[in-house]
Protein backbone atom coordinates (compact mmCIF):
# COMPACT_ATOMS: atom_id res chain seq x y z
CA UNK A 1 0.00 0.00 0.00
CA UNK A 2 2.93 2.16 0.89
CA UNK A 3 4.46 1.93 -2.50
CA UNK A 4 1.26 3.72 -4.06
CA UNK A 5 2.48 6.49 -2.63
CA UNK A 6 5.59 7.01 -4.92
CA UNK A 7 3.23 7.18 -8.35
CA UNK A 8 2.55 11.09 -6.67
CA UNK A 9 5.88 11.71 -5.76
CA UNK A 10 7.08 13.70 -8.79
CA UNK A 11 3.46 15.87 -9.11
CA UNK A 12 4.46 16.34 -5.40
CA UNK A 13 7.47 17.26 -5.38
CA UNK A 14 7.10 19.84 -8.19
CA UNK A 15 4.46 21.22 -6.59
CA UNK A 16 6.63 21.57 -3.42
CA UNK A 17 9.11 23.28 -5.47
CA UNK A 18 6.78 25.65 -7.65
CA UNK A 19 5.40 26.63 -4.30
CA UNK A 20 8.80 27.79 -3.27
CA UNK A 21 9.62 29.50 -6.17
CA UNK A 22 6.47 31.81 -6.66
CA UNK A 23 6.42 32.59 -2.18
CA UNK A 24 9.84 33.64 -3.66
CA UNK A 25 11.46 31.30 -0.24
CA UNK A 26 14.02 30.10 -3.34
CA UNK A 27 15.48 31.98 -6.28
CA UNK A 28 13.30 31.88 -8.80
CA UNK A 29 15.59 32.79 -11.98
CA UNK A 30 14.20 33.52 -14.64
CA UNK A 31 14.73 31.72 -17.67
CA UNK A 32 13.81 32.92 -21.39
CA UNK A 33 13.44 30.76 -23.77
CA UNK A 34 12.54 30.96 -27.40
CA UNK A 35 10.87 27.59 -29.18
CA UNK A 36 9.05 26.05 -31.74
CA UNK A 37 5.65 24.64 -31.09
CA UNK A 38 6.99 21.46 -32.54
CA UNK A 39 9.86 21.05 -30.09
CA UNK A 40 7.64 22.34 -27.25
CA UNK A 41 4.98 19.57 -27.42
CA UNK A 42 7.66 16.88 -28.33
CA UNK A 43 9.27 17.84 -24.66
CA UNK A 44 5.89 18.33 -22.98
CA UNK A 45 4.94 14.39 -25.05
CA UNK A 46 7.99 13.13 -23.35
CA UNK A 47 7.34 13.68 -20.04
CA UNK A 48 3.74 12.50 -19.94
CA UNK A 49 5.13 9.28 -21.35
CA UNK A 50 7.71 9.18 -18.70
CA UNK A 51 5.80 9.90 -15.95
CA UNK A 52 3.36 7.45 -17.19
CA UNK A 53 6.09 4.84 -17.38
CA UNK A 54 7.16 5.41 -13.91
CA UNK A 55 3.95 5.68 -12.72
CA UNK A 56 2.78 2.04 -14.51
CA UNK A 57 5.74 0.59 -12.92
CA UNK A 58 5.16 1.48 -8.97
CA UNK A 59 1.68 0.57 -9.92
CA UNK A 60 2.40 -3.35 -11.16
CA UNK A 61 5.07 -3.33 -8.81
CA UNK A 62 2.46 -2.18 -5.23
CA UNK A 63 0.07 -4.64 -6.79
CA UNK A 64 -0.48 -7.24 -4.71
CA UNK A 65 1.08 -10.12 -6.62
CA UNK A 66 2.94 -12.44 -5.25
CA UNK A 67 4.69 -15.67 -6.50
CA UNK A 68 4.35 -18.37 -3.58
CA UNK A 69 7.65 -20.65 -3.35
CA UNK A 70 9.76 -22.58 -1.35
CA UNK A 71 12.34 -21.38 -3.65
CA UNK A 72 12.38 -18.35 -1.97
CA UNK A 73 13.71 -20.05 1.47
CA UNK A 74 17.65 -21.69 1.04
CA UNK A 75 17.71 -25.74 0.02
CA UNK A 76 18.55 -26.04 3.32
CA UNK A 77 16.05 -24.54 5.21
CA UNK A 78 13.41 -26.16 2.76
CA UNK A 79 15.15 -29.87 4.19
CA UNK A 80 15.32 -28.68 7.74
CA UNK A 81 11.47 -27.89 7.38
CA UNK A 82 11.21 -31.39 5.75
CA UNK A 83 12.46 -32.80 8.76
CA UNK A 84 11.05 -31.65 11.37
CA UNK A 85 7.81 -32.27 9.97
CA UNK A 86 8.78 -35.63 9.54
CA UNK A 87 9.55 -36.14 13.10
CA UNK A 88 6.34 -34.47 14.19
CA UNK A 89 4.52 -36.27 12.02
CA UNK A 90 6.02 -39.64 13.55
CA UNK A 91 5.28 -38.42 16.74
CA UNK A 92 1.56 -37.27 16.22
CA UNK A 93 0.97 -40.95 14.56
CA UNK A 94 2.23 -42.52 17.60
CA UNK A 95 0.04 -40.77 19.55
CA UNK A 96 -2.74 -40.47 17.77
CA UNK A 97 -2.61 -44.66 17.20
CA UNK A 98 -2.41 -44.65 21.10
CA UNK A 99 -5.03 -42.04 22.17
CA UNK A 100 -7.26 -44.16 19.99
CA UNK A 101 -5.98 -47.48 20.85
CA UNK A 102 -7.17 -45.99 24.58
CA UNK A 103 -10.34 -44.57 23.61
CA UNK A 104 -11.82 -47.99 22.31
CA UNK A 105 -11.17 -49.29 25.70
CA UNK A 106 -13.12 -47.15 27.94
CA UNK A 107 -16.25 -48.60 29.53
CA UNK A 108 -19.49 -48.58 27.88
CA UNK A 109 -21.30 -45.93 30.52
CA UNK A 110 -18.51 -43.71 30.23
CA UNK A 111 -19.44 -40.10 29.37
CA UNK A 112 -20.79 -40.67 25.79
CA UNK A 113 -20.66 -36.83 25.09
CA UNK A 114 -17.35 -36.07 26.25
CA UNK A 115 -16.09 -39.37 24.31
CA UNK A 116 -17.37 -38.41 21.58
CA UNK A 117 -16.02 -35.14 21.65
CA UNK A 118 -12.32 -36.66 22.02
CA UNK A 119 -12.88 -39.14 19.27
CA UNK A 120 -14.03 -35.87 16.68
CA UNK A 121 -11.29 -33.72 18.19
CA UNK A 122 -8.79 -37.38 17.27
CA UNK A 123 -9.86 -37.63 14.03
CA UNK A 124 -9.32 -34.37 13.31
CA UNK A 125 -5.50 -34.64 14.50
CA UNK A 126 -5.14 -37.87 12.35
CA UNK A 127 -6.99 -35.63 9.63
CA UNK A 128 -3.63 -33.51 10.12
CA UNK A 129 -1.44 -36.08 10.62
CA UNK A 130 -2.58 -37.53 7.42
CA UNK A 131 -1.86 -34.41 5.54
CA UNK A 132 1.34 -33.71 6.89
CA UNK A 133 2.73 -37.28 5.80
CA UNK A 134 1.06 -36.22 2.24
CA UNK A 135 3.04 -33.40 2.22
CA UNK A 136 6.47 -35.04 3.06
CA UNK A 137 5.31 -38.14 0.66
CA UNK A 138 4.93 -35.77 -2.19
CA UNK A 139 8.46 -34.35 -1.77
CA UNK A 140 9.92 -37.53 -2.23
CA UNK A 141 7.42 -39.76 -4.39
CA UNK A 142 8.26 -40.43 -7.80
CA UNK A 143 5.46 -38.72 -10.03
CA UNK A 144 3.77 -40.46 -12.81
CA UNK A 145 4.13 -38.83 -16.60
CA UNK A 146 1.00 -39.93 -18.00
CA UNK A 147 -1.00 -37.67 -20.35
CA UNK A 148 -3.40 -35.72 -18.48
CA UNK A 149 -6.23 -34.14 -19.72
CA UNK A 150 -6.86 -31.36 -17.57
CA UNK A 151 -10.21 -29.73 -19.32
CA UNK A 152 -12.02 -33.56 -18.50
CA UNK A 153 -10.12 -32.91 -14.98
CA UNK A 154 -11.58 -29.61 -14.11
CA UNK A 155 -15.27 -30.35 -15.95
CA UNK A 156 -15.40 -33.40 -13.64
CA UNK A 157 -13.95 -31.21 -10.70
CA UNK A 158 -16.56 -28.23 -11.37
CA UNK A 159 -19.45 -31.05 -11.50
CA UNK A 160 -18.25 -32.52 -7.78
CA UNK A 161 -18.37 -28.41 -6.96
CA UNK A 162 -21.81 -27.82 -8.51
CA UNK A 163 -23.39 -30.39 -5.68
CA UNK A 164 -21.97 -28.92 -2.85
CA UNK A 165 -24.46 -27.42 -0.79
CA UNK A 166 -23.14 -24.15 -1.10
CA UNK A 167 -22.22 -23.99 -4.77
CA UNK A 168 -26.06 -23.19 -4.92
CA UNK A 169 -25.25 -19.66 -3.77
CA UNK A 170 -22.22 -18.87 -5.45
CA UNK A 171 -21.87 -18.15 -9.21
CA UNK A 172 -19.28 -21.24 -10.35
CA UNK A 173 -18.49 -20.95 -13.75
CA UNK A 174 -15.52 -22.79 -16.00
CA UNK A 175 -14.11 -21.37 -19.21
CA UNK A 176 -12.43 -23.89 -21.53
CA UNK A 177 -10.96 -23.14 -25.21
CA UNK A 178 -12.10 -25.00 -27.49
CA UNK A 179 -11.39 -22.81 -30.85
CA UNK A 180 -9.19 -23.52 -32.69
CA UNK A 181 -8.22 -26.61 -31.06
CA UNK A 182 -8.80 -27.77 -27.56
CA UNK A 183 -6.82 -27.02 -24.27
CA UNK A 184 -3.68 -29.43 -24.77
CA UNK A 185 -2.74 -32.04 -21.40
CA UNK A 186 -0.18 -31.79 -19.60
CA UNK A 187 1.94 -34.95 -18.31
CA UNK A 188 1.97 -35.67 -14.76
CA UNK A 189 -0.03 -37.64 -12.21
CA UNK A 190 -3.75 -37.58 -12.67
CA UNK A 191 -4.32 -38.11 -9.40
CA UNK A 192 -2.13 -35.76 -7.43
CA UNK A 193 -3.40 -32.79 -10.38
CA UNK A 194 -6.83 -33.62 -9.43
CA UNK A 195 -6.26 -33.01 -5.71
CA UNK A 196 -4.45 -29.55 -6.50
CA UNK A 197 -7.27 -28.57 -8.63
CA UNK A 198 -9.81 -29.70 -6.14
CA UNK A 199 -8.33 -27.42 -3.06
CA UNK A 200 -7.89 -24.72 -5.42
CA UNK A 201 -11.49 -24.78 -5.88
CA UNK A 202 -12.46 -25.96 -2.63
CA UNK A 203 -10.44 -22.70 -0.88
CA UNK A 204 -12.97 -20.43 -3.48
CA UNK A 205 -15.51 -22.15 -2.35
CA UNK A 206 -14.87 -21.72 1.33
CA UNK A 207 -14.12 -18.40 1.47
CA UNK A 208 -16.64 -16.77 -0.66
CA UNK A 209 -19.99 -15.90 0.75
CA UNK A 210 -23.19 -15.77 -0.91
CA UNK A 211 -23.51 -14.07 -4.69
CA UNK A 212 -19.79 -14.41 -5.07
CA UNK A 213 -18.34 -15.41 -7.94
CA UNK A 214 -16.02 -17.72 -9.02
CA UNK A 215 -14.89 -17.77 -12.61
CA UNK A 216 -12.41 -21.13 -13.65
CA UNK A 217 -10.54 -20.31 -16.86
CA UNK A 218 -7.87 -22.26 -18.40
CA UNK A 219 -5.54 -21.15 -21.49
CA UNK A 220 -2.34 -22.18 -23.58
CA UNK A 221 0.26 -19.74 -23.14
CA UNK A 222 2.59 -20.51 -25.20
CA UNK A 223 4.26 -24.35 -23.88
CA UNK A 224 2.39 -23.67 -20.87
CA UNK A 225 -0.89 -24.47 -19.61
CA UNK A 226 -2.01 -22.19 -17.09
CA UNK A 227 -5.44 -22.50 -14.68
CA UNK A 228 -6.76 -19.43 -12.99
CA UNK A 229 -9.48 -20.20 -10.45
CA UNK A 230 -10.74 -16.22 -9.67
CA UNK A 231 -13.17 -15.39 -7.13
CA UNK A 232 -15.08 -11.89 -5.74
CA UNK A 233 -14.13 -13.73 -2.20
CA UNK A 234 -12.74 -11.45 0.72
CA UNK A 235 -9.56 -11.25 -0.46
CA UNK A 236 -6.24 -11.74 1.30
CA UNK A 237 -4.46 -9.16 3.27
CA UNK A 238 -1.12 -7.79 1.81
CA UNK A 239 0.82 -8.94 4.67
CA UNK A 240 -0.68 -12.35 4.16
CA UNK A 241 0.04 -12.91 0.80
CA UNK A 242 3.19 -14.47 0.75
CA UNK A 243 3.03 -16.57 3.43
CA UNK A 244 0.10 -18.31 2.19
CA UNK A 245 1.80 -21.05 1.07
CA UNK A 246 3.27 -22.02 4.86
CA UNK A 247 2.97 -25.33 6.11
CA UNK A 248 -0.33 -24.43 8.96
CA UNK A 249 -0.71 -20.88 7.74
CA UNK A 250 -3.73 -19.40 8.77
CA UNK A 251 -4.62 -16.05 7.04
CA UNK A 252 -6.31 -13.24 8.83
CA UNK A 253 -9.83 -13.83 7.18
CA UNK A 254 -9.47 -17.71 7.61
CA UNK A 255 -9.58 -17.84 11.28
CA UNK A 256 -13.82 -18.93 10.87
CA UNK A 257 -13.20 -21.22 8.15
CA UNK A 258 -12.85 -24.70 8.52
CA UNK A 259 -9.51 -26.01 7.27
CA UNK A 260 -6.23 -27.41 8.66
CA UNK A 261 -3.67 -24.99 6.93
CA UNK A 262 -2.09 -27.78 4.65
CA UNK A 263 -4.05 -27.22 1.63
CA UNK A 264 -2.51 -24.41 -0.49
CA UNK A 265 1.00 -25.92 0.62
CA UNK A 266 -0.34 -29.01 -0.83
CA UNK A 267 -0.84 -27.42 -3.98
CA UNK A 268 2.12 -25.69 -4.27
CA UNK A 269 3.64 -29.09 -3.43
CA UNK A 270 1.98 -30.50 -6.08
CA UNK A 271 2.48 -27.66 -8.61
CA UNK A 272 6.28 -27.63 -8.04
CA UNK A 273 6.82 -31.16 -8.62
CA UNK A 274 4.74 -30.96 -12.03
CA UNK A 275 7.62 -28.38 -12.77
CA UNK A 276 4.80 -25.37 -12.76
CA UNK A 277 4.66 -22.22 -11.13
CA UNK A 278 1.74 -20.88 -8.65
CA UNK A 279 0.55 -17.07 -8.44
CA UNK A 280 -1.47 -15.27 -6.45
CA UNK A 281 -2.94 -12.17 -6.99
CA UNK A 282 -5.60 -10.58 -4.66
CA UNK A 283 -7.52 -7.61 -3.18
CA UNK A 284 -8.66 -6.66 0.12
CA UNK A 285 -12.27 -6.80 -0.58
CA UNK A 286 -12.27 -7.88 -4.20
CA UNK A 287 -11.36 -11.36 -4.87
CA UNK A 288 -8.43 -13.12 -5.48
CA UNK A 289 -7.02 -15.30 -8.40
CA UNK A 290 -4.56 -18.02 -7.93
CA UNK A 291 -2.85 -18.80 -11.50
CA UNK A 292 -1.12 -22.31 -11.69
CA UNK A 293 0.64 -22.60 -14.55
CA UNK A 294 1.99 -26.02 -15.70
CA UNK A 295 4.52 -26.90 -19.34
CA UNK A 296 2.05 -28.96 -21.49
CA UNK A 297 2.61 -32.17 -22.80
CA UNK A 298 5.40 -32.72 -25.71
CA UNK A 299 3.31 -33.75 -28.87
CA UNK A 300 3.72 -37.39 -29.01
CA UNK A 301 4.44 -37.53 -25.34
CA UNK A 302 2.77 -40.75 -24.07
CA UNK B 1 -18.22 -62.94 14.05
CA UNK B 2 -17.46 -66.38 15.07
CA UNK B 3 -13.57 -66.88 14.98
CA UNK B 4 -12.35 -71.02 14.87
CA UNK B 5 -12.61 -72.63 17.50
CA UNK B 6 -9.33 -72.73 19.16
CA UNK B 7 -8.54 -68.90 19.53
CA UNK B 8 -6.14 -67.40 17.33
CA UNK B 9 -2.78 -66.21 19.48
CA UNK B 10 -1.26 -63.04 17.96
CA UNK B 11 2.12 -61.01 18.75
CA UNK B 12 2.14 -57.80 19.03
CA UNK B 13 5.27 -55.84 18.57
CA UNK B 14 5.21 -52.36 19.37
CA UNK B 15 7.65 -50.16 20.95
CA UNK B 16 5.37 -47.64 22.65
CA UNK B 17 3.84 -49.54 26.02
CA UNK B 18 0.96 -47.69 25.57
CA UNK B 19 -0.20 -48.72 22.07
CA UNK B 20 0.76 -52.27 23.13
CA UNK B 21 -1.17 -52.43 26.63
CA UNK B 22 -4.29 -50.64 25.01
CA UNK B 23 -4.23 -52.99 21.87
CA UNK B 24 -3.97 -56.03 23.32
CA UNK B 25 -7.40 -56.17 26.05
CA UNK B 26 -8.92 -54.52 22.70
CA UNK B 27 -7.95 -57.75 20.98
CA UNK B 28 -8.34 -60.23 23.99
CA UNK B 29 -12.23 -58.99 23.98
CA UNK B 30 -12.49 -60.00 20.10
CA UNK B 31 -11.49 -63.51 20.93
CA UNK B 32 -7.88 -63.51 20.53
CA UNK B 33 -5.08 -64.24 22.61
CA UNK B 34 -2.69 -61.83 22.89
CA UNK B 35 1.41 -61.65 23.69
CA UNK B 36 2.78 -58.38 23.74
CA UNK B 37 6.90 -57.80 22.74
CA UNK B 38 8.53 -54.34 22.93
CA UNK B 39 11.11 -54.58 20.38
CA UNK B 40 12.70 -56.53 17.51
CA UNK B 41 14.78 -58.76 19.46
CA UNK B 42 12.36 -60.11 21.84
CA UNK B 43 10.20 -60.23 19.05
CA UNK B 44 12.15 -62.87 17.48
CA UNK B 45 12.37 -64.96 21.06
CA UNK B 46 8.49 -64.82 21.67
CA UNK B 47 7.98 -66.03 18.37
CA UNK B 48 10.88 -68.85 18.72
CA UNK B 49 9.31 -69.98 21.89
CA UNK B 50 5.71 -69.37 21.64
CA UNK B 51 5.50 -69.40 17.62
CA UNK B 52 1.85 -67.39 17.48
CA UNK B 53 -0.03 -67.81 14.54
CA UNK B 54 -0.34 -64.19 13.54
CA UNK B 55 2.10 -61.15 14.15
CA UNK B 56 1.37 -57.83 14.05
CA UNK B 57 4.64 -55.74 13.55
CA UNK B 58 5.55 -52.18 14.11
CA UNK B 59 8.28 -51.20 11.52
CA UNK B 60 9.80 -48.28 13.28
CA UNK B 61 11.22 -49.96 16.43
CA UNK B 62 15.00 -49.13 18.35
CA UNK B 63 17.49 -51.87 18.02
CA UNK B 64 15.83 -54.26 15.83
CA UNK B 65 13.24 -52.70 13.65
CA UNK B 66 10.45 -54.57 12.06
CA UNK B 67 11.41 -55.14 8.57
CA UNK B 68 14.33 -56.95 9.74
CA UNK B 69 12.29 -59.36 11.95
CA UNK B 70 10.01 -59.73 9.01
CA UNK B 71 13.11 -60.39 7.12
CA UNK B 72 15.03 -62.85 9.32
CA UNK B 73 11.40 -64.73 9.92
CA UNK B 74 11.26 -65.23 5.91
CA UNK B 75 14.97 -66.38 5.77
CA UNK B 76 14.46 -68.97 8.15
CA UNK B 77 11.65 -70.26 6.07
CA UNK B 78 8.84 -69.16 8.87
CA UNK B 79 5.98 -67.75 6.95
CA UNK B 80 3.57 -66.98 10.15
CA UNK B 81 1.33 -64.03 8.36
CA UNK B 82 2.80 -60.32 9.69
CA UNK B 83 0.84 -57.57 9.21
CA UNK B 84 3.19 -54.28 9.75
CA UNK B 85 2.56 -51.13 11.18
CA UNK B 86 3.72 -48.52 8.63
CA UNK B 87 4.70 -45.40 10.00
CA UNK B 88 6.22 -43.26 6.90
CA UNK B 89 3.68 -42.78 4.07
CA UNK B 90 7.02 -43.25 1.83
CA UNK B 91 5.20 -45.60 -1.30
CA UNK B 92 8.87 -47.10 -1.22
CA UNK B 93 8.12 -48.62 2.33
CA UNK B 94 4.88 -49.92 0.76
CA UNK B 95 6.09 -51.42 -1.87
CA UNK B 96 8.88 -53.19 0.37
CA UNK B 97 6.46 -54.23 2.66
CA UNK B 98 5.02 -56.51 -0.27
CA UNK B 99 8.43 -57.34 -1.49
CA UNK B 100 9.37 -58.71 1.96
CA UNK B 101 6.51 -61.18 2.51
CA UNK B 102 4.33 -59.06 4.73
CA UNK B 103 0.51 -60.41 4.59
CA UNK B 104 -0.83 -57.06 5.00
CA UNK B 105 -0.25 -53.43 6.68
CA UNK B 106 -1.45 -50.87 7.94
CA UNK B 107 -0.41 -46.92 8.35
CA UNK B 108 -1.02 -45.28 11.83
CA UNK B 109 -2.96 -43.63 13.00
CA UNK B 110 -5.60 -46.32 12.46
CA UNK B 111 -8.53 -47.18 14.01
CA UNK B 112 -8.30 -50.46 16.66
CA UNK B 113 -11.27 -51.70 14.14
CA UNK B 114 -8.99 -50.90 11.23
CA UNK B 115 -6.61 -53.52 12.87
CA UNK B 116 -8.91 -55.84 13.90
CA UNK B 117 -10.77 -56.37 10.44
CA UNK B 118 -7.36 -56.82 8.96
CA UNK B 119 -5.99 -59.35 11.15
CA UNK B 120 -9.35 -61.40 10.59
CA UNK B 121 -8.91 -60.98 6.88
CA UNK B 122 -5.51 -61.82 7.35
CA UNK B 123 -6.62 -65.09 9.18
CA UNK B 124 -8.87 -66.11 6.65
CA UNK B 125 -6.62 -66.34 3.82
CA UNK B 126 -3.83 -67.51 5.70
CA UNK B 127 -2.73 -70.84 4.42
CA UNK B 128 0.14 -73.21 5.24
CA UNK B 129 3.11 -72.39 3.32
CA UNK B 130 5.15 -69.39 1.67
CA UNK B 131 2.15 -66.43 1.00
CA UNK B 132 1.59 -65.12 -2.12
CA UNK B 133 3.10 -61.55 -0.83
CA UNK B 134 6.39 -62.95 -0.51
CA UNK B 135 6.27 -64.21 -3.88
CA UNK B 136 7.76 -62.49 -6.87
CA UNK B 137 5.54 -63.78 -9.65
CA UNK B 138 1.72 -64.37 -9.54
CA UNK B 139 -0.34 -66.10 -12.03
CA UNK B 140 -3.81 -66.25 -12.62
CA UNK B 141 -4.75 -68.48 -15.74
CA UNK B 142 -3.19 -66.20 -18.84
CA UNK B 143 -2.63 -63.34 -16.55
CA UNK B 144 0.73 -62.89 -15.41
CA UNK B 145 2.21 -60.07 -13.13
CA UNK B 146 5.92 -59.97 -12.53
CA UNK B 147 6.19 -57.91 -9.02
CA UNK B 148 9.85 -56.74 -9.33
CA UNK B 149 10.15 -55.72 -12.77
CA UNK B 150 6.68 -54.35 -12.56
CA UNK B 151 5.14 -55.76 -15.63
CA UNK B 152 1.93 -57.44 -16.34
CA UNK B 153 1.17 -59.92 -19.38
CA UNK B 154 -1.81 -61.82 -20.65
CA UNK B 155 -1.47 -64.82 -22.89
CA UNK B 156 2.76 -63.68 -22.96
CA UNK B 157 1.72 -60.63 -24.33
CA UNK B 158 3.28 -57.86 -22.25
CA UNK B 159 0.33 -55.18 -21.18
CA UNK B 160 1.14 -51.65 -20.91
CA UNK B 161 -0.20 -49.92 -17.75
CA UNK B 162 0.59 -46.93 -15.52
CA UNK B 163 2.50 -47.39 -12.43
CA UNK B 164 -0.41 -47.11 -10.34
CA UNK B 165 -2.71 -49.64 -12.10
CA UNK B 166 -0.33 -51.92 -11.83
CA UNK B 167 0.27 -51.35 -8.16
CA UNK B 168 -4.08 -52.22 -7.91
CA UNK B 169 -3.48 -55.17 -9.83
CA UNK B 170 -0.76 -56.20 -7.55
CA UNK B 171 -3.30 -56.08 -4.47
CA UNK B 172 -6.10 -57.30 -5.97
CA UNK B 173 -4.15 -60.30 -6.97
CA UNK B 174 -2.63 -60.51 -3.37
CA UNK B 175 -5.74 -61.09 -2.19
CA UNK B 176 -7.78 -62.97 -4.33
CA UNK B 177 -11.49 -62.93 -3.63
CA UNK B 178 -11.72 -60.61 -0.66
CA UNK B 179 -13.54 -57.82 -1.07
CA UNK B 180 -11.08 -54.87 -1.40
CA UNK B 181 -13.25 -51.25 -0.54
CA UNK B 182 -12.02 -48.27 -2.30
CA UNK B 183 -11.04 -47.13 0.70
CA UNK B 184 -8.59 -49.80 1.31
CA UNK B 185 -6.75 -49.49 -1.97
CA UNK B 186 -6.45 -46.11 -1.62
CA UNK B 187 -4.58 -46.34 1.52
CA UNK B 188 -2.73 -49.27 0.04
CA UNK B 189 -2.07 -48.46 -3.50
CA UNK B 190 -2.08 -45.00 -3.04
CA UNK B 191 -0.94 -44.12 0.74
CA UNK B 192 -3.71 -41.44 1.27
CA UNK B 193 -7.12 -40.48 1.03
CA UNK B 194 -7.97 -38.26 -1.84
CA UNK B 195 -11.17 -35.70 -2.37
CA UNK B 196 -13.71 -37.84 -5.00
CA UNK B 197 -11.31 -41.16 -3.87
CA UNK B 198 -13.67 -43.16 -5.54
CA UNK B 199 -13.33 -41.67 -8.96
CA UNK B 200 -9.39 -41.79 -8.40
CA UNK B 201 -10.09 -45.99 -7.92
CA UNK B 202 -12.59 -46.20 -10.73
CA UNK B 203 -10.50 -44.69 -13.06
CA UNK B 204 -7.57 -47.17 -12.47
CA UNK B 205 -10.10 -50.35 -12.76
CA UNK B 206 -11.74 -49.58 -15.62
CA UNK B 207 -7.93 -48.77 -17.38
CA UNK B 208 -7.40 -52.60 -16.06
CA UNK B 209 -10.30 -53.97 -17.31
CA UNK B 210 -9.46 -52.13 -20.82
CA UNK B 211 -6.07 -53.34 -20.90
CA UNK B 212 -7.12 -56.89 -19.15
CA UNK B 213 -10.06 -57.04 -21.85
CA UNK B 214 -11.91 -57.89 -18.98
CA UNK B 215 -15.48 -57.44 -19.73
CA UNK B 216 -17.73 -55.76 -17.07
CA UNK B 217 -20.62 -58.25 -17.23
CA UNK B 218 -18.73 -61.69 -17.00
CA UNK B 219 -15.44 -60.57 -15.73
CA UNK B 220 -12.72 -63.27 -15.69
CA UNK B 221 -10.36 -61.21 -13.24
CA UNK B 222 -11.94 -58.28 -11.66
CA UNK B 223 -15.66 -58.20 -10.25
CA UNK B 224 -17.32 -54.96 -8.88
CA UNK B 225 -19.43 -55.59 -5.88
CA UNK B 226 -21.30 -52.66 -6.13
CA UNK B 227 -21.62 -50.75 -2.38
CA UNK B 228 -18.90 -52.50 -1.61
CA UNK B 229 -15.93 -52.42 -3.92
CA UNK B 230 -13.64 -54.63 -5.74
CA UNK B 231 -12.42 -58.56 -5.54
CA UNK B 232 -10.15 -60.27 -7.64
CA UNK B 233 -11.66 -63.38 -8.92
CA UNK B 234 -9.96 -66.41 -10.07
CA UNK B 235 -7.64 -68.75 -8.34
CA UNK B 236 -4.06 -66.95 -7.73
CA UNK B 237 -0.96 -69.00 -7.41
CA UNK B 238 2.84 -68.44 -7.41
CA UNK B 239 5.09 -68.90 -10.26
CA UNK B 240 8.79 -70.29 -9.26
Amino acid sequence: MKRFGLVLLPAGLALVIGILWQQGWLPNPIIYTRTDAGSLIFLLGLAISLMWAAGRAIWSLAWNRCELGLAQLGEEQVALRRRFIRRLDHELKNRLTAIRAALINLPQDSNSRVVGEMRTEVDRLAVLSTDLRKLVDLETRPIEQEVVDLAALLTELIGMAQQRPEASSRHLELTLPRVPWPLPPVAGDRDLLFLALHNLIDNSLKFCRPGDMIEIRTFEDGPFITVEVADTGPGVHPEDLPHLGEELFRGRITQEVEGGGLGLALVQTIVQRHAGTMRIRSRLGQGTVVAVRFPAARQGHA
Amino acid sequence: MVEEQTPCRILLVDDQPIIASNLAPYLERSGFIVTVAADGEAALRAIEDASPDLIVLDVLMPRLDGREVLRRLRKSGNWTPVILLTQVGDPTERAGALDEGADDYLNKPFEPYELLARIRAVIRRSRSGKPLAACRRLRCGPLELDRLTRRAALRGKEVTLTAKALSVLEYLMLHPNEVCTRERLLDAVWGWDYPAATRAVDVRIAELRRALNDDTDSPRFLETLIGQGYSFIGRVEAVS
